[in-house]
């Protein structure tokens, strides 16, 4: 079980100590007879939340067996001759198959050991995607000689027949023997499921010591699958800084005098106002983002919008603009669809290739078709480099969306040193703006969107 | 106490709440462990009834908390009667003196006050809100958090530690300890995310609609009145206008509403008119009900008028 609560967390699910052992001590009220019970038990005990039921539904039947018959002994129901005569015929069988033969003939079936040796052969070290179990599967089955097993069988029931084997006798151990067939290969099967959970609860405890460095590391400079286990830790990430904006929310002390919380708190003292309370009244911030798309910018882009994603209850509403020469209305594609295929869709309509950034364009454009949507309380977020190619960065425009909205953020990967040098034309944006962060890796992404939302 | 899960079932039903076996399961390991048990759901399917079955199939009083935000200690835990007190005061103001007239100096006064201090803040003057009702009953009880998620992160807080204990120190009386920890239901409708904290110490179980079988028991045994078959056919109604994308899908007691409007109404079938007419009682938005109209009228191409099976919607 312990294995499974580890598989649990592997893949997403937040089980903590003492859930876990609460799970122990429910087990052993309910017991483990009734598999339906202990299912519910640990579901009840080990998740708390309804969106990490299908995870747990897809992992149970992996650790804890489907109803696998388990192998019968087909020697059990012959006599002392005929069981001669078996020991006889298997011993002129080539013995490749002999481990095979002999797991399939006496009930007994391979010990733990010998699967993980199996497995091992098989190359399972690495496996880690569930989908591969059929195939490892599989493979063990070659290495036991599975292919040749018919052929030797029939070879096996033909010199059984001729020693003088009974007829009935020789069909029913067939039939048995066949079963047994069917349920070793069920049991290759969810061993290698569970390998493959174990290998990848293994991956994730080595995961989460790397993470913590890769927040530290600038986007640019990670690869494909240091930026997968970012992935993961954003969910986490996002669940903090929700925290940080509640904690912050009750600690605010702004706000007006509100007279019936203050009388109704200074009854104590006779009506005497003598603690005040003020009206604590949050207003969550209404968006409107540009994401710079363009290939530097992309993994920036792409987290900004995981963050925020599961952030939604902290913004009231939220406009998103994606550009790199031209502008793309994308809040659509943001609500409707997964992360996941919102972010591919973002990215397909503004495919990479050689174009170059033009947020001036971006800003027109902007400021033609959409100004309505930025108003007193709309906060404007740009996540840039500012790198316009020599081209008009319409500052006017930019002032012109700084003037209406309550505030102007800018976020950039660049250093503070790089800014003007070249085509940037950060220098010229910044006085425009109300803030401005450096967003090189994930560790100052987070900070800045706790800093925004804390305003 | 429950002996066994099939005797939780049992007991649910005595008291007229059918329980699938998840819920029964669930009910009879909060009650081993001693653990607090989170009821989440749509709104309408049944949670806050659980926790009053189970109150009365142990027999025990049920303590109820109603959440919403702004809910402070004060009101949750104990206040004390302030306007009492000042009455109390007011009236033995002239006894008050004679106590105080042989004091010689102010400190003697001050001292002899202290000693009947006890008076005024005492039991007496203590209003005990529901949790410390819970904790300090002299008999079991089940203590029914309803709607926590409307609660705000403080009261969340707050709430954590008083589960946790299961005791409340009032400054001026002590510390008051629970001889028997009741037994607790957290009602949630998921409007949003309860704190980690929370989440972890309570039980979870998600309970959603009934199924075709399960919400026919529940109306057979709630409205026995209605006839069987249209009680299929009302239930099979029902979850027809669940899966059309509705702004609120009717509850499940929505649908008992219903069937006692067909009972009310004597309506021998479900026929067009009937729907109809008492479709309000289902659906409790006017765009729900305008839509739910114009799909029923737009299939009913060939109405014989008779009762049809709303199976054909």
């Amino acid at each position: 079980m312990a294995r499974f609560v580890a598989g649990l967390r592997a893949s997403g699910v937040r089980v903590s100590i003492a859930e876990s052992e609460d799970a122990w001590r429910a087990v052993e009220h309910i017991g483990v007879t009734d598999r339906r019970l202990f299912y519910l038990t640990l579901r009840s005990t080990l998740v708390k939340e309804a969106e990490d039921f299908p995870i747990f539904d897809e992992l149970f039947p992996l650790y804890f067996g489907t109803d696998v018959p388990p192998l019968l002994n087909p020697q059990a129901e012959l006599n002392e001759e005929e069981q001669e005569m078996l020991r006889n015929a298997l011993q002129q069988l080539a013995d490749e198959l002999s481990e095979l033969l002999s797991w399939l003939l006496s009930g007994q079936g391979p010990t733990e050991e010998e699967l993980q040796d199996l497995a091992e052969q098989a190359g399972m070290q690495n496996a880690d995607a569930p989908y591969q179990a059929q195939w490892y599967a599989r493979r063990m089955q070659r290495l036991l000689g599975w292919e040749q097993l018919e052929k030797v069988l029939e070879m096996l029931w033909e010199m059984l027949a001729q020693m003088g084997m009974d007829p009935e006798t020789l069909a029913r151990l067939q039939q048995q023997v066949a079963q047994n067939q069917e349920a070793l290969g069920e049991q290759l099967e969810q061993f290698a499921g569970q390998q493959i959970q174990d290998n990848r609860a293994e991956q994730w405890r080595h995961r989460r010591e790397t993470a913590h460095d890769l927040m530290q590391r600038s986007f640019s400079s990670l690869n494909e699958h240091e930026l997968d286990v970012l992935r993961d830790q954003v969910r986490r990430l996002a669940a903090r800084l929700r925290s940080r904006a509640a904690l912050r929310q009750k600690r605010g002390k702004r706000g007006k005098l509100d007279t019936k919380a203050t009388i109704r708190a200074n009854l104590k003292y006779g009506g005497v106002p003598l603690e005040l309370r003020l009206r604590r009244k949050r207003r969550k911030p209404k968006l409107v983002m540009f994401l710079d798309v363009s290939t530097s910018m992309r993994p920036v882009a792409e987290f900004f919008l995981r963050l925020l994603y599961q952030l939604q209850d902290q913004v009231q509403k939220s406009r998103s603009f994606a550009y790199i020469d031209h502008l793309e209305d994308v809040t659509a594609d943001l609500k409707t669809q997964t992360m996941e295929g919102a972010v591919q869709t973002v990215l397909t309509k503004l495919p990479p290739g050689y174009y170059s950034t033009d947020f001036g364009n971006s800003l027109r454009q902007f400021t033609s078709e959409h100004l309505s949507t930025v108003d007193q309380r709309t906060t404007v977020i740009v996540l840039g480099d500012a790198r316009n190619n020599y081209r008009d960065p319409a500052l006017d425009a930019f002032a012109e969306i700084s003037k209406r909205a309550r505030r102007v953020i800018w976020m950039t990967p660049e250093y503070s040193a790089q800014w003007g040098t070249g085509d940037s034309d950060m220098l010229e944006y910044v006085p425009l703006c109300t803030e401005v962060f450096q967003v090189r890796n994930l560790n100052q992404l987070a900070n800045a969107i706790d800093n925004m939302l804390a305003s | 106490m429950f002996e066994s899960v099939g005797n939780v079932k049992d007991c649910l039903a005595e008291q007229q709440y059918i329980a699938s076996d998840e819920i029964a399961t669930v009910v009879y390991l909060a009650q081993k462990l001693g653990k607090p048990l989170l009821l989440e759901g749509p709104a309408g399917v049944g949670k806050t009834e659980l926790a009053k079955a189970v109150s009365g199939a142990l027999n025990q009083p049920l303590v109820r908390l109603q959440c919403y935000e702004g809910l402070d200690e004060s009101k949750a835990l104990y206040e004390w009667e302030y306007a009492k007190q000042m009455l109390y005061t007011q009236l033995l103001r002239d006894k008050l003196s004679d106590l105080l007239a042989e004091a010689e100096t102010l400190a003697e006064a001050a001292d002899r006050l202290a000693a009947e201090e006890d008076v005024f803040f005492s039991e007496r003057f203590l209003l005990a809100r529901p949790l410390l009702k819970a904790i300090s009953a002299n008999e079991p009880t089940v203590l029914l958090i309803d709607e926590i998620d409307r609660a705000d992160a403080e009261f969340e807080a707050f709430l954590l530690e008083v589960l946790s204990d299961f005791q409340v120190s009032i400054p001026e009386i002590g510390t008051i300890r629970a001889t028997y920890h009741p037994t607790v239901f957290l009602t949630s409708n998921n409007t949003r995310e309860l704190s980690e904290a929370l989440k972890r110490r309570c039980l979870y179980i998600y309970i959603d609609y009934p199924t075709v079988d399960q919400e026919l028991e529940i109306v057979q045994l709630k409205v026995p009145e209605l006839s069987p078959k249209l009680a299929q056919q009302a239930v099979e109604a029902v979850h027809s206008l669940r899966n059309m994308d509705l702004k609120k899908n009717p509850s499940v007691s929505e649908t008992l509403d219903w069937a006692r409007a067909l009972v009310t109404l004597n309506a021998s079938s479900l026929d067009r008119e009937v729907v109809e007419n008492t479709l309000t009682v289902l659906l409790k938005y006017e765009a729900d009900v305008a839509r739910a109209r114009r799909i029923l009228r737009g299939d009913r191409g060939t109405d014989t008028g008779g009762s049809r099976s709303p199976r054909n919607w």
